[in-house]
């Protein structure tokens, strides 16, 4: 790991035009070509520990399954930005906030994709002056309740068609009350880092998709790096065999299989192929497990303190991640 | 970050990716239906770096001496965020440690008691397969059928093949990871292998032998399998299940 710290360093030098640049680039590039050609001769040895290999196909598996996703969620992204033009969500969208809310939930139908996905997208939509409420309520609705995730969740629980309702409604619910909460709480603090458009009026359309997406990627890219280094390391630390002591007691499985969900940080596309094989557990715990996973996970809170400040993920995330249990518990209680 | 290093950092992400969904490497950590989408974001990600170089230079040269440049070179290219340097980091991961298919170490800290299936399997394969012969059968079919569907499985063998992961006082098992979506929700599916010694670990081999009483544990029954014949096989294009 020391080699990109030292390439770090570098860059951090002050810019010097156009000498500082063609130098980092430089480096950059021998260091890259370097390691692709000699890099397992210099650390032959060095990463041979049995642990250490199985963190490590952890870290590139999480990275190379979200790295699709991301890409497709900030492509979106860069064309909300580019092309829709801002007046479209003022119409779109109910004009007083608090109704503007459910109408962003429900819409969170059409994003097919993952949570990664829905991160950049949130964020392009605030840029784009949709109120962060219901900007909020999407970015909790879009990876739980869209037409993909709804899908898996049936066939991974065959005949059982009240899973997939119970995960909808209280996905749903989740997002709606998150989204209210905002209204309430959060309004007019400065905790939420509002995206920017960084864009001045009139610059070429195609100008702005082109650096928004390179922008949004790389920085969306660099903490999915970090979320995926956080769930790799708690997946090899965490000895699965510890959840069947838990699993008789009604609130202390849900709470366990909730906190489950945060850390393995499973795709919410997958989540539910998971969740069917927990099957010492209740079908209200499971439930939690599904509600959970795709609106806060380990990988998602690097992602939000990325996008929109660390402020904000801390208290985003516990919030989160307690109204989601007790809509869990409740929704279980109701419906299952 | 510089926007030009940006731009190599995303060729080299890109570049990965699409080597990665190629030559069959993601299959270590990925199911096999990501191929697609993988090729398609490498390509996304390069093509986007190629068109950044190619716009700037095309903008840079007439616009040289213009202020207004100046101004959006200050802003836009030492703007990129710093945390991009990250994506080093599986770079680094892939082009040095290599990361290998997860194996008996990942398998080991799983419980080998398969849980009960959701719905029960038809069987009718079994009826298929003439008595006698060995029925070739996914390791993680074995040892959920040889535990919930006993009756059906007795005195019928089986060949199997996974890999190697010791246990306890030289009892070892066949084993196969099956994933969902990645490899972080892995599950470890493991077949006690009875009456032969145990293989090097992380070894792929075939076995054939016959359905045995499963074992008892705290947590569950493991499938077990009475073992005829250990043959060493070179591992599977997808070691997972």
């Amino acid at each position: 790991m020391s080699a990109p710290a030292d390439v770090a360093e570098k860059a951090e030098k002050p810019p010097k035009e156009p000498a500082g640049t063609s130098i980092a680039f430089t480096a950059t590039l021998i260091l890259l070509v370097a390691l692709a050609l000699f890099g397992r001769r210099i650390f032959a040895g060095a990463f041979t520990d049995e642990g250490v290999r199985t963190w490590a196909t952890m870290f590139v598996g999480v990275t190379v399954q979200a790295l699709p996703f991301l890409v497709l969620g900030v492509l979106l992204s860069a064309a909300l930005t580019a092309f829709v033009p801002a007046s479209f969500f003022a119409k779109a969208l109910p004009k007083h906030p608090a109704f503007a809310v459910p109408v962003a939930a429900a819409s969170g139908v059409i994003l097919p994709g993952c949570e990664c996905a829905s991160v950049p997208v949130s964020a392009a939509l605030m840029a784009r002056g949709v109120t962060p409420a219901a900007a909020i309520a999407f970015l909790l609705s879009a990876p739980a309740i869209n037409p993909v995730v709804l899908a898996s969740t049936a066939v991974a629980f065959p005949g059982q068609p009240k899973v997939v309702i119970a995960r909808a409604v209280a996905s749903i619910a989740i997002s709606m009350i998150l989204g209210w909460l905002w209204l309430l709480t959060g309004k007019g603090s400065d905790w939420l880092k509002i995206p920017k458009n960084r864009h001045a009026e009139g610059t070429p359309k195609f100008e702005v998709f082109r650096s928004s997406m390179l922008h949004d990627f790389l920085h969306a890219g660099g903490f999915l790096v970090v979320g995926a280094a956080a769930a790799a390391t708690l997946n090899v630390v965490v000895p699965r065999a510890w959840l069947d002591h838990v699993a008789s007691n009604l609130l202390l499985s849900v709470l366990v299989l909730g906190l489950l969900a945060v850390l393995l940080a499973i795709c919410s596309e997958a989540d539910a192929f998971v969740a069917a094989s927990l099957t010492q557990f209740s079908l209200t715990a499971r439930l939690a497990f599904m509600v959970v996973g795709p609106i806060v996970d380990v990988k998602l809170i690097a992602l939000q303190a990325g996008t929109f400040g660390p402020k904000f993920a801390v208290r985003f995330a516990p919030a989160t991640f307690v109204v989601a249990i007790l809509a869990s518990l409740l929704v279980g209680w109701w419906l299952l | 970050m510089k926007r030009n290093v940006a731009g190599l950092v995303i060729v080299f992400v890109g570049a990965a990716t699409v080597q990665l969904a190629v030559s069959n490497t993601y299959l270590r950590y990925v199911k096999p239906g990501m191929r697609w989408m993988l090729l398609a974001a490498g390509l996304i990600l390069i093509a986007l770096a190629v068109a950044d170089v190619l716009m700037d230079t095309r903008k840079k040269n007439p616009e040289e001496e213009g202020h207004d440049h100046s101004g959006d070179d200050g802003h836009g290219h030492n703007g990129l965020p710093k945390a991009a340097w990250l994506l080093l980091i599986p770079i680094f991961a892939l082009l040095v440690v290599d990361p290998p298919a997860l194996g008996a170490s990942a398998a080991a800290r799983q419980s080998p008691v398969a849980s009960k299936p959701i719905q029960p399997k038809s069987n009718s394969w079994l009826a298929d397969n003439p008595q006698g012969g060995p029925v070739n059968l996914a390791v993680r079919d074995y040892a959920v059928w040889a535990v919930w569907e006993k009756e059906s499985m007795k005195g019928r063998s089986f060949s199997l093949t996974g890999f190697v992961t010791p246990a306890k006082n030289g009892n070892w098992y066949v084993t196969r990871m099956g994933l969902t979506c990645c490899v972080a929700d892995a599950t470890a599916f493991m077949v006690e292998a009875r009456g032969q010694a145990a293989p090097p670990r992380n070894q792929w081999v075939t076995v054939t032998g016959e359905w045995a009483e499963p074992s008892k544990r705290e947590d569950g029954d493991v499938a077990a399998l009475t073992i005829d014949s250990v043959k060493t096989v070179t591992a599977p294009n997808n070691p997972y299940e």
